[in-house]
């Protein structure tokens, strides 16, 4: 492939990458699976790029080839974090009425993100990405209604992971 | 949901928490190697090609026919030598056809479906492949009982006593029910491992359009 459009390629990624590594994030837990990940969407997204025509922006062309990569093609397998430790969770629920810390609840929230299975994971990353439920469905190869159903059903069960006696 | 709406404000100025990769970083990572599934299976798939393409290759039924003296029938058993090369033919470039197919930018559901079909025309082949040595083998055997000299012997402990054949034909069966359990077993193993998650994220997402 010309030098040219290697020089493209990686300027437009370097620029984008927060999105590989968003990505990186929701799908490994540790720092050399992330960096494994990312080289593989980085290689996925090279192969893909001739096909690039530049009618979206570079960044909602790659989220796509990387939740793919991350879901389908990447080989590894992670061991996912499945351990939410009890005391925690027990503390959180007592202190849920006061005001509690918006750290501490992130903490949470990222752990409960986590034991969502892949594909629930693809759906809460174009929620937070903001994308519309037209988006999520082409992305996933989904019907846009059901894609609804699926992210609502999401909700319950982070609220269940979250707050698991339902008080 | 409160707390979600905290994670999406959170998520969306996170970006300056990521440890930024370079130019020159990308630049390298782009000439490295992929170790995704498709790259296994695509490896794989030309080693059983060739594997079970090379074996149908080398088994010669001419010197056999020879020696038993009756060459009228290598015509036959060359027709059917030319049917495998044109199945063999038809196989890959099915394969071929599916396998450039395989696009990342398609959506999740597409591109699972398409990498299923790339591994089914395999898998498709090798069972032809079996299904092809199991008739060699019983034309083999048709033809070494009724042509070869040497099954003389067999044939007159049939007359005499009828649950030889039964015994023969079991034999032949059971040895036959072996060799597919073992490649059974084998793909079961070599995909499992490879396509477990694949299959585990396609049924998921099967799941949601039900």
């Amino acid at each position: 492939m010309s030098k040219s459009l290697e020089q493209s390629f990686v300027k437009q990624l370097q620029e984008n990458q927060n999105i590989i590594h968003k990505i990186c994030r929701l799908y490994t837990n540790d720092d050399d699976a992330h960096k494994d990940l990312f080289q593989e969407i980085t290689i996925q997204l090279w192969k893909a790029f001739p096909k690039f025509r530049g009618d979206s922006k570079f960044s909602t062309w790659a989220y796509r080839v990387a939740l793919n990569t991350a879901i389908t093609l990447y080989r590894k397998t992670k061991r996912s974090i499945n351990t939410v430790e009890f005391e925690g969770r027990q503390h959180f629920l007592n202190d849920v009425e006061y005001d509690y810390e918006e750290e501490e609840q992130l903490k949470l929230m990222y752990k409960a993100v986590y034991q969502l299975n892949d594909i629930e994971k693809a759906l809460i990353f174009m929620y937070l990405e903001d994308k519309d439920y037209h988006e999520i469905s082409e992305t996933l190869g989904i019907s846009e209604v059901n894609a609804r159903v699926k992210m609502n059903r999401i909700k319950g069960k982070l609220k269940k992971i979250l707050n698991p006696l339902g008080i | 949901m409160k707390e979600l709406d905290l994670l999406k404000k959170d998520w969306q100025k996170s970006d300056n928490t990521f440890v930024q990769v370079s130019e020159n970083d990308i630049y390298i990572m782009i000439h490295k190697r992929s170790s995704s599934i498709v790259k296994w299976i695509l490896i794989i798939s030309i080693l059983e090609v060739l594997l079970w393409t090379l074996l149908s290759l080398f088994s010669n039924s001419d010197d056999y026919l020879r020696e038993i003296k009756h060459v009228e029938l290598i015509p036959y058993f060359d027709a059917l030598t030319y049917v495998n090369y044109a199945v063999i033919l038809i196989f890959i470039y099915q394969f071929y056809k599916n396998y450039i197919l395989i696009s990342t930018t398609t959506s999740t559901k597409k591109l699972m479906q398409d990498i299923l079909k790339t591994r089914c025309t395999v898998q498709y082949y090798v069972w032809y492949n079996l299904g092809m040595i199991v008739i060699y083998t019983i034309i083999a055997f048709t033809v070494a009982f009724i042509y070869n000299p040497q099954m003389e012997v067999l044939k007159e402990k049939i007359a005499s006593n009828s649950n030889v054949m039964i015994i023969t034909v079991g034999v032949l069966f059971l040895t036959s029910l072996l060799f597919f359990g073992l490649f059974w077993l084998f793909y079961r193993v070599v995909y499992g491992i490879l396509l477990r998650k694949l299959f585990i994220n396609y049924k998921e997402l099967k799941k949601i359009d039900l």
